[in-house]
Parts: C-alpha cells; sequence; structure tokens
C-alpha cells in the first residue's frame, strides 16, 4: 500500500506541475467565464430593444432571462465535457508514458514495489487530477450562474458534470493503457477514433429507439449488438430537461400563433435526446471502467523496461 | 553460503526471429564480493543486469536473487540498482525523486529525513533545487547512484556507474565500491572502463555476442605480466568480426 500511495502522490506532484495541464485548465476557465459574462452582457443588451412575438406582442421579460438562463447552463455543460475530454487525454498521455519512454521505470521498477501497486498509484492519482481540474471548472461554472440563475437545472448541472467526468474517465484509461503499448499520440488519435465511433453508435442506436430509423429487423439486431460493444457515455436528464423548458418557454411565446400550424409536442422533441442513464448504462460503465482498468495493469505488467 | 545472485543457463531474446542476446549464461555471486561483467557494445551486460533487478524477463534458464524470483518485489528489497543513462520523473526534485524511491523502499519518516539529506550530500546534489529536467547527464549519473544506495542494499547493481562522470566522481564511486565491499555488500559492476574494473573487481566475466567467453577470479582472467585490456581485446576480437577499417578519407592523407 505504501508503494502505492507514493506513487499516487508523487505523480500528483508530477502531474500539478505539467504545463500543458495548466495550459488546459486556464483556457478552461477563461472559456466558461466568457460565456459567462458574454451572455450576460448579450441579455443585457437585447433585454433593452424592443422584440415582438409572432402576434405582434412583446415577450415577458421574465421568459427572456430564462431563456438566457438555460442558453447559459446549456454551453456549461457543452464546455465542460469538452475540457473535461481535453484533460482526459492530456493526462491519459503522459501519466505513465513518460516514466516508461525517459526511463524512469527502470529505477522505479527495480524498487520492491509490484506493477499491480504502480499502476493502482498512476489510476488513482489521474482519477483525482482529473476531478480536481473539472471540480474547479464546475465551481466557476455554478459560481456563474449567480449572474444569472440556474434555470431551475442547478442538481441536473451537477449530476451532468459527475457524468461528463465518468465519461471522460473511461478515455482516459484507454489512453494510458494503449500509450503503455505504443506511442502517446498514436495512443490518443486510436482512442479519439474510437470515441467518435462509439459516440456514433450510441446516437444510431438512441435513434433506433425513438423509432426514427424504421423497423428494420437486422439494422436492429446490428445496431444493438454494436452498441453492447461500446462505452456507454453516462447522462443526465439536464439536456432533456433543458429543452423541455426552452419548449414550454417559446410555446407561450408562440401562443398567439395561426392555428393550425403543426408544432411538435414536447414528447416529439424530447424522444430524440437521450435521457438520463439507466442502472444498466451505470453497471456497462463501471464494467468498462474496470476492463480497461485491468488493460492499463495487463500492459504496465507486460511492458518490459 | 548463500548466493545473493545466481545465474543458471540464462537465455535470452526480444523477438522470435532475433539473435540470442544472452545465451546460456551462468555465474553467481557472493556477500561482500565484487563481479565484473565486462563486454564490448551489445554483447547483453545489461539485459543480464535488467533480469537480474526483475525488469525483464528471462527467456530460458533459472535466476535468483537473494533466492527468489526477480520478478517478485519483496526479493528486490534489497537490490539497489544504478542504471546505465539513469532518468527519473522530470518535473520532481532531487529531493522529491529520493523522498520517492525512499517510500517504495518502505522507509519510514525518520530514516527517510536522516538519510535523504546525506545521500543527497554525497552525491553533491545537496543544493540543488531544479527540477531533474533541468539536469545534466552527470548530475543523473550521481542521482542514480545517489537512489540506488539509498535502501542500505545487500546487493549494489551498478550498470556503467561512471560512464558520464568527471575523474572526481570516478573516485567517489570507487571508494563507495571500496566501502560497499568491506562492509559485505555484493556489487555487480558493468562497465567498459577496463582499468576501473580491473582496480575494484574480486571476479570478472567477459561476455561477446551474449555468451561468456572467459570468467573467474581476476588473477585467473588476467595473467601475470598481462591486464585486464589485453586479454578483453584478445578475446573479443577472437569472437567477433573484425570491425571496418578507418574511413578511406581519413587515411588517404595525400587525396584533398
Amino acid at each position: 500500500m505504501n508503494g502505492t500511495f507514493a506513487v499516487a502522490r508523487y505523480t500528483l506532484i508530477e502531474l500539478s506541475r505539467r504545463r500543458i495541464l495548466l495550459v488546459f485548465f486556464i483556457i478552461g476557465a477563461i472559456g466558461i467565464a466568457l460565456i459567462g459574462f458574454g451572455l450576460k452582457v448579450f441579455s443585457g443588451a437585447f433585454s433593452s430593444v424592443v422584440i415582438s412575438g409572432p402576434n405582434g406582442t412583446a415577450p415577458d421579460p421574465a421568459k427572456l432571462q430564462r431563456a438566457f438562463e438555460l442558453g447559459f447552463v446549456n454551453n456549461l455543460i457543452d464546455v465542460l465535457g469538452f475540457f473535461a475530454l481535453l484533460i482526459a487525454f492530456a493526462i491519459g498521455m503522459t501519466v505513465i508514458y513518460h516514466d516508461l519512454e525517459s526511463g524512469a521505470a527502470v529505477a522505479i521498477f527495480s524498487k520492491p514495489v509490484s506493477r499491480a501497486a504502480f499502476t493502482l498509484g498512476k489510476l488513482a492519482a489521474a482519477i483525482v487530477a482529473m476531478i480536481a481540474i473539472v471540480g474547479v471548472l464546475s465551481i466557476e461554472a455554478r459560481l456563474l450562474m449567480l449572474l444569472f440563475g440556474t434555470g431551475g437545472l442547478g442538481v441536473a448541472l451537477w449530476v451532468e458534470t459527475v457524468a461528463q467526468v465518468a465519461n471522460a474517465l473511461t478515455i482516459m484509461l484507454l489512453v494510458m493503457a494503449l500509450s503503455t503499448w505504443m506511442n502517446n499520440i498514436v495512443a490518443a488519435i486510436v482512442a479519439f477514433v474510437y470515441n467518435a465511433m462509439a459516440g456514433f453508435v450510441v446516437l444510431l442506436h438512441s435513434q433506433l429507439a425513438a423509432g426514427y430509423l424504421g423497423d428494420n429487423q437486422v439494422l436492429k439486431i446490428g445496431l444493438n449488438i454494436a452498441y453492447w460493444l461500446v462505452p456507454h457515455p453516462l447522462m443526465s436528464d439536464a439536456k432533456r430537461q433543458i429543452a423541455l423548458a426552452q419548449y414550454d418557454l417559446f410555446s407561450s411565446i408562440n401562443q398567439g400563433a395561426p392555428p393550425g400550424s403543426k408544432a411538435p409536442t414536447a414528447d416529439q422533441i424530447v424522444a430524440g435526446i437521450p435521457g438520463a442513464s439507466g442502472a444498466g448504462d451505470i453497471i456497462w460503465w463501471v464494467f468498462v471502467v474496470c476492463l480497461f482498468a485491468g488493460l492499463v495493469y495487463y500492459a504496465v505488467r507486460r511492458r518490459q523496461v | 553460503m548463500t548466493a545473493v545472485v545466481s545465474v543458471e543457463g540464462l537465455r535470452k531474446r526480444y523477438r522470435r526471429r532475433d539473435p540470442w542476446a544472452v545465451d546460456r549464461v551462468s555465474f553467481a555471486l557472493e556477500p561482500g564480493q565484487a563481479f565484473g561483467l565486462l563486454g564490448p557494445n551489445g554483447a547483453g551486460k545489461s539485459t543480464v543486469v535488467k533480469i537480474i533487478a526483475g525488469l525483464l524477463r528471462p527467456g530460458e534458464g533459472r535466476v535468483q536473487l537473494f533466492g527468489s524470483d526477480p520478478g517478485n518485489p519483496a526479493a528486490r528489497k534489497d537490490l539497489g540498482f544504478a542504471p546505465e543513462d539513469p532518468d527519473f520523473p522530470k518535473f520532481l526534485r532531487a529531493t522529491e525523486v529520493l523522498d520517492y524511491f525512499a517510500s517504495l523502499l518502505g522507509l519510514d519518516e525518520d530514516e527517510r529525513k536522516r538519510r535523504i539529506p546525506e545521500t543527497l550530500a554525497f552525491a553533491g546534489l545537496d543544493k540543488e533545487r531544479r527540477q531533474i529536467r533541468q539536469f545534466s547527464k552527470g548530475m543523473k549519473q550521481r542521482l542514480g547512484i545517489a537512489q540506488a544506495i539509498l535502501g542500505r542494499p545487500k546487493l549494489l547493481i551498478l550498470d556503467e556507474p561512471t560512464a558520464d562522470l568527471d575523474p572526481l566522481g570516478r573516485r567517489d564511486v570507487r571508494a563507495l565500491i571500496d566501502q560497499l565491499k568491506v562492509s559485505g555488500v555484493a556489487i555487480l559492476l558493468n562497465s567498459h572502463l577496463l582499468s576501473e574494473v580491473e582496480l575494484v573487481c574480486d571476479t570478472v566475466a567477459i561476455l561477446a555476442k551474449g555468451r561468456v567467453l572467459k570468467e573467474g577470479t581476476m588473477a585467473e582472467v588476467v595473467p601475470e605480466g598481462r591486464t585486464l585490456e589485453d586479454v578483453f581485446v584478445e578475446l573479443v576480437q577472437a569472437n567477433t568480426p573484425p570491425r571496418d577499417q578507418l574511413p578511406s578519407f581519413i587515411t588517404d592523407q595525400d587525396k584533398p
């Protein structure tokens, strides 16, 4: 256990001194701040001009404010997800690879530390570092929400942040495992392509479940098989809540629309947006994380230095 | 007396189609003994020491470190290994590297506080505050030796320990080896510097192409009136293809 703590501790110290992580963190922090303050300035300017709905009535300022809140929360979720992924790649590419490639692993592995303890320490440090960085960005986002309010989605945003970290974690583990076998840039590219393909499969599967892809049995079976071969991104129902809230908002603005115009129903809008992950998805995520962590250990154990 | 290291019929190759990097190497090392592993570049010396340090898996044969498989972490508790061209986590400082390795060795805090400053002072790095990425090769080599002795090992493996050291550093390493030998530590020295090996080693093995060409005590290997270098050159030349001549543009003095 001492070995695991020592590896984790000094890996965290190393990560805290890596410029690439600092750069990503600063860009993320600035990006979130810009979104917050930008939208605030934009909403202030927008509310001072007179706009009108379809029947010539001005929208309720409170509803307009809520539209901005929802837009802000929506953008935050996307930005946090993007930076969680960037940070996952940055950590995954360096945390074990640099020890192996620089030759530091030669001195480390000649000490009485098992490869399992080394891997556990590295995994713990990588996970803590990612949670810390994304956590600080989330806190910044939460503070910026004081400018707007949370649109009633405060809890959903936290759950979504946890889901984004969980999704980034699977990619980070994959990059860590691959970079033990190959060059870290190649590993990142392979993981990126795999992640994109997995995202595409999950998207198609959700479209299939919503009934948008027809009733082709071969396609159904094929997509169902493919779906259970890739990691499923965990999701909160924040995106659905935002879509529903925006639907309510704009349908109330559009109350005076001409009769007979066919607006989609709330159910139709929500059907195309993936909902909160169920127990099956969470169990599958746990399995994928254990599998990828096992792969990292296997790669480290097999690696001769 | 139980051997600190015993190597029997060791063979290793990196890929199936490759020739054996180490081919049927056998030797044993006892406490207080200094064993020199000599050979030209690519002879397999570093492969042998990496197998003993548990960093590489043997292909065939048997290697025992303190009576156990070197792959077993507990077997490496009394091992100090200073690798060739050592490197360390590059964003740490020398003190942190030693504290990291002391933790891996299981030293408690009091012991770490006592040993680390003294070890750094021995390595001449006690006033060094920069991160490893700013270290010269010589500084890394000194840190490599420092981390190897930190756990008061019973076996010290030195792989080309003085390659990047200045004459003063070399003298310090020789003094260290002498002191450790006296206190019963076994030394496995892997070096190109034959004069150095002749000074500190009791037993030597000369390797070429992964095979042991000659092994024995210094008196057995080096007959009276000859030097280790004479014996080494003679053996290695007889067992390896002759090297190319000097380039013609060097030898042809008349041509422009």
